[in-house]
């Protein structure tokens, strides 16, 4: 494979086709990507009380996200330091230590080893293995905004909100709409054969299949938008590693209209106007776009859409975070929270989770025909022509790379980052680019780790998350 | 919530809740699913919760705030109305699908209710190139007798995976 030419015809918008199904493409995505790149595992209202753990994959290495007896959450690489086998083999649970099924060696919920048989006939004691400072090994590095909790396995990763620059103001409209933050659901795990990028490309910015891909979810008059009329009035942003897709409201309403528009209901409208800067509420109130999808970089999906959830028309907003998690080149595990102001009334978030279900997971209208299309674009990717197509990724561009219209001026678009007004491919082309520059760089430095020879010091994780420090 | 023993095998209303879900396994199979949305009564509920790997010890194996389904007539009647229009590409062409339904066991809930058990095993296959998909479960099933026989009152699945293996569920089961 020549590298060099490959990311040249994506960063001109020319994508080789078979980047969606290629062994050595994903190899590349593991080491040079996945192994650099902050990347979500868990939300803290996943785990709200000490002992509360859930499991959670970085590809192939699994880590056990725990909030500890002191409240602090942990992250800690799955792996027994002796023998190395999977120490916690549930997803989820609530525990003041993990037990290795093997050897019985134990660690509390903060990583700490607390406790190996024969410690004194088999090795001797503290001389043969020093066990005082050993620990399970903590994720390279962690961090966390508004109660979502990225690792990074590289040790000298930024810190995550640099990292997120501009994305953390849309961030913000999907997980912060009052001061008790959001609450997540499920999630909803499964796998599908497709490449893990097109579902964060589609994320990203495709408003354009929209109308056609999800004909059917109009038809029936489950939801007003997605018709080619008004999806091609939306706006698309670019910010920091982020980029995403917007709905155009009706003209005329204020902040509190455009939001009862969408379906939230009176209580919550209060704490949103709080809770969002004036710059937020104008993208709302003045600019007049709702978000709706968005992905940030490399594989959390965002989405908020407002399906009729009755027969009587009423309109429910739903919010959902998703990872595409990848398994292999040509499959990827899906899985999709709800998520919903943890403050919102009982009735909103009964009827938010219906319209999430309606909509997205597993069994959602919207996603069923998206797996299929992506489902379709791998296999085809994964033959001897495809190797031969470089697919057209240069929407919104003249001949000569130039938009072809005007991004979006501050008056017209409130939010930071560059926004285009309509179709465009400019958010699956950011992704690409960012994409690129990961794969051209060398693997981040990692540092081997000796367990247990005497003199060695201790490995306890110095990257913990404590309660409300994300907040 | 059941009784302490099923219905023996014989009994007539085994025998009836036993070949409404053979016939109702015939109808999704068909494609008949305005048939099949005939079988609910308008106050169905629809379930299926996510199922999760947690320690023996830990009590639970289901999360009791998510599902894969949750759903009352209006969402069914909606999916069903989806999968009639001209732009249901996921199910166009349509997978091959085989409800085979066994374990039946039945218990007389109410006069006029039944609670029934069973087993399912769906096979699903698309197109001519993929893998075909299983899908196993345990259904625990609400049987109302009404004047034009039984009927679903409810249903909720209990999937034998935490994580599915089929692109989506755009089928019932």
């Amino acid at each position: 494979m020549d590298l060099a030419a490959m990311l040249a015809d994506v960063r001109r918008g020319m994508i080789p086709a078979h980047v969606y199904a290629d062994p050595e493409v994903f190899a590349l995505e593991r080491d040079r990507l996945f192994a650099r790149s902050w990347v979500f595992l868990a939300h803290e209202s996943e785990i709200p009380d000490p002992g509360d753990y859930v499991v959670r994959r970085v590809l192939a290495d699994s880590f056990i996200v725990a909030r500890d007896e002191s409240g602090t959450v942990r992250v800690m690489f799955n792996m027994c330091l002796h023998r190395g086998m999977q120490v916690c083999r549930a997803e989820m649970g609530n525990a003041s230590h993990f037990r290795c099924p093997y050897h019985a060696w134990t660690y509390r919920n903060d990583g700490r080893l607390a406790g190996l048989p024969f410690h004194a006939e088999a090795y001797g004691g503290e001389d043969g293995f020093a066990r005082a400072g050993q620990a399970l090994l903590p994720a390279p590095s962690m961090d966390s905004y508004n109660g979502l909790i990225f690792i990074s396995l590289d040790p000298d990763a930024p810190p995550l909100r640099d990292y997120l620059g501009d994305f953390a103001f849309y961030l913000d409209l999907y997980t912060k709409q009052s001061p008790a933050g959001v609450e997540l659901r499920g999630p909803q795990r499964w796998r599908v054969n497709a490449n893990w990028k097109i579902g964060a490309e589609n994320f990203a910015g495709d408003s354009y299949h929209t109308p056609h891909t999800h004909a059917s979810v109009v038809d029936i008059g489950l939801f007003r938008e997605p018709k080619a009329s008004k999806r091609k009035e939306g706006a698309l942003y670019v910010a920091g590693p982020g980029a995403g897709t917007t709905y155009k409201l009706p003209p005329g309403g204020d902040f509190a209209d455009q939001l009862r528009y969408v379906g939230y209901c009176g209580e919550m409208i209060p704490a949103m106007t709080q809770m969002w800067s004036g710059q937020q509420r104008a993208l709302v109130a003045d600019s007049g776009f709702m978000v709706s999808a968005a992905t940030l970089f490399p594989n959390l999906s965002f989405v908020h859409n407002w399906p009729q959830i009755d027969a009587s028309g009423k309109v429910a907003p739903f919010i959902s975070l998703r990872q595409w998690q990848p398994v292999s080149e040509r499959e990827t595990e899906v899985l999709s929270w709800f998520a919903v102001d943890a403050a919102a009334p009982p009735q909103f978030k009964r009827d938010s989770y219906k319209a999430y279900l309606m909509c997205f997971g597993t069994s959602g209208m919207f996603e069923q025909d998206d797996v299929e299309n992506w489902v379709s674009i791998t296999e085809m990717a994964a033959g001897s022509m495809a190797r031969r197509l470089k697919l057209n990724s240069r929407m919104g561009l003249t001949s000569a790379g130039q938009p072809i219209k005007p991004p979006m001026p501050a008056t017209a678009f409130a939010g930071p980052g560059v926004a285009y007004q309509g179709f465009g491919e400019f958010n699956q082309r950011h992704w690409l680019r960012l994409w690129s520059d990961h794969l051209e760089r060398a693997p981040a430095a990692a540092v081997p780790a000796d367990i247990g020879p005497a003199g060695m010091g201790p490995v306890v994780s110095q990257n913990a998350v404590s309660r409300g420090a994300a907040r | 919530m059941t009784a302490a023993r099923p219905l023996p095998y014989a009994d007539p209303a085994h025998l009836a809740a036993h070949q409404f879900l053979v016939e109702e396994a015939a109808l999704l199979d068909a494609g008949d699913y305005e048939g099949w949305l005939g079988l609910l009564t308008d106050d169905i509920r629809y379930l299926m919760p996510v199922r999760v790997t947690t320690a023996r010890g830990a009590g639970f194996d289901t999360l009791a705030d998510m599902g894969h389904f949750d759903e009352d007539m209006y969402a069914l009647r909606k999916r069903v109305q989806r999968l009639a229009t001209d732009h249901a590409w996921t199910e166009d062409p349509p997978s091959r699908t085989r409800h085979f339904v066994t374990n039946v066991r039945t218990f007389r809930n109410a006069a006029d209710a039944l609670l029934v058990e069973s087993a399912l095993l769906m096979f699903r296959s698309r197109g001519d190139t993929r893998e075909a998909d299983l899908l196993s479960a345990g259904r625990a099933d609400l049987l109302r007798e009404t004047g034009d026989g039984l009927r679903l009152a409810r249903r909720e699945i209990s999937v034998d995976e935490s994580v599915l293996r089929t692109q989506n569920l755009a089928v019932f089961l």
